[in-house]
């Protein structure tokens, strides 16, 4: 280890910096909305602090997160030294730069619009501009990852990339797909309105450009867990990948079906036609696939672990694998959440069942189990796995690590199920208080409280995280040589593999295709309809 | 390991072959719900000026409120607008076909109704519309489900669904909460 | 390896890939653009053309449904519309503006600031606001005695300059020390509003930076006397040319009380 070292400390720490932070608006939010009197509420703290927690979570956790592994993925599964180190720190610096921008002007309070950028409510240009620094670098992050597996690739002809850089490869393609929509929102669309340049938005077209990018951000956030199910979670149960090329096939599958399927976001839209919904609709429903697969293939590789450490019977390879280890925990407590969470979305993507969960309680409780569950616990696993090659140091007992992983599924579970229920009741989305004087709602008061309590349990996991991070700095120090390798070996290591399981040509060629056939008309028709402005609504108090 | 590859390919064939049912019985499902029950979403592109939606047309505030035309066919008109439902009720009757039709003057909105399968976006620049049979009388909870500004938290209105022989217009075919 | 073997091992997933990627869209866009569409019109008495040209958005409408009609002929609470043309002419001052504000002066103060507490401060409110009620009491929307007269003197030019012109003006400046300490539940009233009325907060629309609605007028500074009273009289909808009875509703919740001390508030608070 290198330059990736420091690098993906730095990154990493940065991502759990906000993370922490955003637990702490997250239960504060939980209090707001439950029938017990909140300290410091009104309007504008409430929505202020839901604007917070979504940017720290969702663009300053992940993309950081996303960052910081991938360059340890590159120099530790390529093995070779990561190719510009200074552009690297330089993308590093603008996206902190960036996120103090965002930071200035969301506490500031010129900037209270939520995460999601939906004018006519437009915030300061300098919160739009910090949030473009986070995604230009990450656009960088993105070249350096290319460079790095074609200059593998150079030195190593017509051998297979492995697959945990294959992989983090296939996200930073997709991420370059996905950013173009939200890019040209911000850049054509939103900056010049915040600077008032324009006062008048086309309201349709924003949200369509919009849902290019709302899907496949998801995707980006999830692929480094996956890239853990895949690598780090049959090693370290101590077997080997049930088959690189399911793998392959896996990450492929979300390069091609996590992009041209966002409108699934505006199935109660009243600018996209019936049509192109249904379009979008059916390659969502293709979405399903790779997850689907995944779990075959890690709980196949999985079964070999647990019978290689002399696991019997149908079941019997379950209890026989290491549940101690972290990264074993964390997948498994994943894949539990992975299962509610998914079925959750399968109801999301059908439009009409749709219609019962639009902007409920259930989006919410849907995101919050999937990304804040499946997705983040096995943020914790993987710090918990690498951090110590980064350190040189690991604490003596993993018990820590375990109570916390435990926790975080516990709480997300409280959390979110009553969320689930309650937004097939009705109760709906970004509300800082409620009637509980209404009858109906005072009958939900009780789940609420029920939700609040599950981000207690979480807020206390989420310190137990970064006190167990701590304990990675001070605890006694190992050889690095003691440490196990990362990344499993498939069962049978492909030799070669043909040209489009080793790259990425093929498939961008095809995402063109769909995404032409899927966005193309529904992004053109707004220069022929002409869809009458609607006046820009300043919330930084220039207007 | 025991296993050959041509078993593991073998195997992760045959659950490719048990996603694709999944993903098929999925789809059948949805299909047979937009072919033979006729769901749609929300999607009638139709435009509107935000800018002036209260100066002419069908959502000035006088006209607002559920109306039949002509042809029998009753409709509510609502504008959602910073942070309140003009009207603030509509009153609507049971087991009818009934459309209703939002428009904003402002930024985005967003309504349900609680137990129902009411749902639509109520973007600036297009008119939203919803067709639907309401099965339950009563009065139902219509929120703004999409964050509108500092006051969401507050924004709401009523559906009045009545029995069909309560449900009496006026000589205009219009019928407002208030007249009961 | 030989590139010909190489290309052969990758040709199957090439063709394969392309194939089923095709038939998927294929397969969507003949069930979603016609078939659909087609079923659906048919039950519903549309012609198959008409559905599908629904169904992909080039005519307004669903093709399971028959389009409502709308025979509206209702007068607006107010003639004002906003374009970003006229947005933005009220953001240039000019040097008529000075010279309209000349016949302002007796009520409404030398700098904006008025002496009777009945009327309104003009100083610091902003442009669009002053532009809107003028424009309204031109077109009758709103009435007063004094005002209706007035404005229906002045052309839309002058109204422009003239609300430009007091927009940029000073506000009153408030001592501190006479601030008055406020009942706890007007500020809650202010900041966070009242759920189980379904009153949005004041600040939602009135705050520094809230963006609310565009014409909303700025209240920290305005006379005690003259707020009460046009909270009084949306109340009894004696005004009413608030677009979509925003003012209207939310009046109509509102105590005597309430309305004194919101006044008051607004009146001698130096925030919002």
């Amino acid at each position: 280890m290198t330059h990736a070292r420091r690098l993906t400390l730095a990154h990493l720490w940065l991502a759990f910096a906000a993370f922490a932070v955003a637990c702490v608006l997250g239960v504060w939010q939980m209090w707001a909305r439950s029938p017990l009197p909140a300290p410091l509420l009104t309007a504008n703290a409430y929505f202020t602090s839901v604007t917070a927690h979504g940017v720290a979570m969702a663009y300053v956790l992940t993309t950081f997160m996303v960052m910081g592994f991938g360059y340890y993925v590159a120099e530790t599964a390529l093995g070779r030294p990561l190719p510009f180190p200074r552009i690297a720190w330089l993308a590093f610096l603008v996206g902190i730069l960036g996120v103090a921008m965002a930071v200035v002007t969301i506490f500031g309070g010129t900037a209270t619009v939520l995460f999601t950028f939906y004018p006519p409510l437009t915030a300061s240009p300098w919160f739009y501009i910090g949030l473009v620094l986070v995604v230009a670098a990450s656009w960088a992050w993105c070249g350096i990852m290319i460079a790095a597996m074609a200059g593998w690739k150079r030195e190593n002809p017509g051998r297979p990339v492995p697959l945990a850089m294959f992989a983090t490869v296939a996200n930073a393609v997709m991420w370059l797909w996905t950013t173009v929509g939200v890019s040209a929102e911000l850049v054509f669309q939103v900056i010049p309105a915040a600077f008032g340049w324009n006062l008048g938005i086309d309201v349709g077209l924003s949200r369509t450009l919009f849902s290019w990018t709302l899907h496949a951000i998801v995707y980006f956030w999830l692929i480094p867990s996956y890239i853990a199910f895949y690598t780090m979670a049959p090693q370290a149960a101590g077997g080997r990948l049930y088959s690189d090329t399911m793998g392959r096939l896996t990450f492929i599958l979300f390069l091609i079906y996590s992009l041209p399927v966002g409108m699934h976001h505006l199935f109660m839209d009243p600018q996209q036609s019936n049509a192109f919904k249904f379009l979008q609709m059916s390659l969502t429903a293709l979405v399903a696939a790779p997850t689907l697969l995944t779990v075959f293939t890690i709980t196949a590789s999985m079964e070999i672990a647990g019978r290689l450490r002399g696991g019997r019977g149908l079941f019997g390879w379950i209890a026989a694998l290491p549940w101690e280890r972290p990264m074993v925990l964390a997948t498994g407590l994943a894949f539990f959440m992975l299962w509610f969470g998914g079925g959750g979305g399968l109801i999301n993507m059908s439009y009409g069942m749709n219609a019962m969960v639009h902007n409920t309680s259930w989006v919410t409780a849907h995101f919050h189990l999937i990304f804040g569950g499946t997705v983040v616990i096995m943020y914790f696993a993987i710090a918990y796995a690498i951090w110590p090659t980064l350190t040189g140091r690991t604490p003596a007992s993993l018990k820590a690590q375990r109570v916390q992983l435990w926790l975080w599924f516990i709480g997300m579970m409280v959390l979110t199920l009553p969320w689930h229920y309650l937004g097939l009741q009705g109760q709906w989305r970004r509300v800082a208080t409620f009637n509980y004087a209404d009858p109906i709602i005072a009958a939900w008061g009780p789940w609420v409280l029920v939700s609040f309590a599950g981000g207690l349990i979480l807020l206390a996991s989420a310190g137990l995280f970064i006190w167990n991070l701590l304990e990675f700095h001070r605890a006694r120090a190992v050889a690095f040589s003691a440490l196990r390798p990362l990344y499993a070996v498939a069962v049978h290591p492909p030799a070669r593999v043909p040209a489009a399981l080793n790259g990425f040509a093929l498939w961008n060629v095809l995402v063109l295709v769909l995404m032409i056939a899927a966005y193309g008309y529904p992004i053109a028709q707004a220069f022929w309809i002409n869809a009458p402005q609607a006046i820009i609504h300043r919330v930084d108090g220039r207007g | 390991m025991a296993v050959s590859e041509e078993a593991i390919l073998r195997s992760e064939l045959r659950w490719t072959i048990v996603v694709t049912g999944t993903i098929t019985v999925i789809m059948v499902a949805i299909l047979y719900a937009g072919i033979v029950h006729h769901i749609n979403p929300p999607s009638n592109i139709e435009t509107v000026d935000p800018k002036t939606l209260h100066l002419t047309g069908e959502f000035t505030e006088e006209n607002l409120g559920t109306s039949i035309d002509a042809g029998g066919q009753i409709t509510a008109r609502m504008v959602a607008t910073q942070f309140a439902f003009q009207p603030q009720c509509i009153l609507l009757p049971a087991n009818k076909r009934v459309t209703l039709r939002f428009a904003s003057p402002d930024v985005i909105h967003g309504i349900l109704v609680t137990g129902t399968n009411v749902n639509t976006m109520i973007v600036p620049g297009y008119v939203s519309q919803v067709h639907t049979v309401f099965t339950r009388t009563g009065d139902l909870l219509m929120p703004c489900h999409e964050y509108c500004g500092l006051g969401h938290s507050q924004m709401w209105a009523t559906v009045r669904v009545v029995p069909e022989a309560e449900f009496k217009p006026d000589g205009s075919g219009r019928a407002l909460c208030d007249a009961r | 390896m030989k590139p010909a073997d190489l290309d052969d091992l990758d040709r199957p997933w090439r063709t394969w890939a392309s194939l089923i990627i095709g038939g998927m869209l294929a397969f969507s866009i003949v069930m979603g653009f016609v078939v659909i569409p087609v079923v659906q019109g048919y039950g519903a008495g549309i012609d198959p053309f008409t559905a599908i040209c629904r169904a992909v958005g080039l005519v307004p409408g669903s093709p399971s449904t028959r389009q409502p009609t709308s025979a509206a002929k209702a007068e607006p609470t107010t003639q004002v519309a906003w374009s970003t043309q006229l947005l933005r002419t009220l953001s240039r001052p000019t040097d008529m503006g000075a010279v309209v504000a000349e016949g302002c002066v007796a009520c409404h103060g030398q700098r904006g600031i008025a002496s009777d507490p009945q009327n309104p401060n003009l100083a610091g409110q902003s442009a669009v606001a002053i532009y809107k009620q003028l424009h309204d009491y031109k077109t009758g929307s709103r009435a007063n005695d004094i005002m209706t007269p007035i404005a229906q003197t002045l052309e839309e030019n002058q109204i422009r300059a003239v609300s430009v012109h007091f927009a940029a003006a000073n506000r009153r400046s408030l001592d501190p020390t006479t601030a008055e300490v406020v009942d706890e539940d007007i500020v809650r009233l202010v900041e966070r509003g009242d759920p189980a009325r379904a009153l949005p907060a004041c600040n939602s629309c009135h705050g520094f930076s809230a963006g609310g609605p565009i014409e909303t007028p700025t209240l920290s500074h305005q006379n005690r006397e003259y707020l009460a009273r046009q909270l009084r009289a949306f109340r009894d909808s004696s005004r009413r040319n608030d677009i979509y009875t925003r003012m209207r509703s939310v009046s109509a919740k509102l105590t005597d009380r309430e309305i004194n001390r919101l006044a008051e508030f607004y009146a001698t608070t130096l925030q919002y």
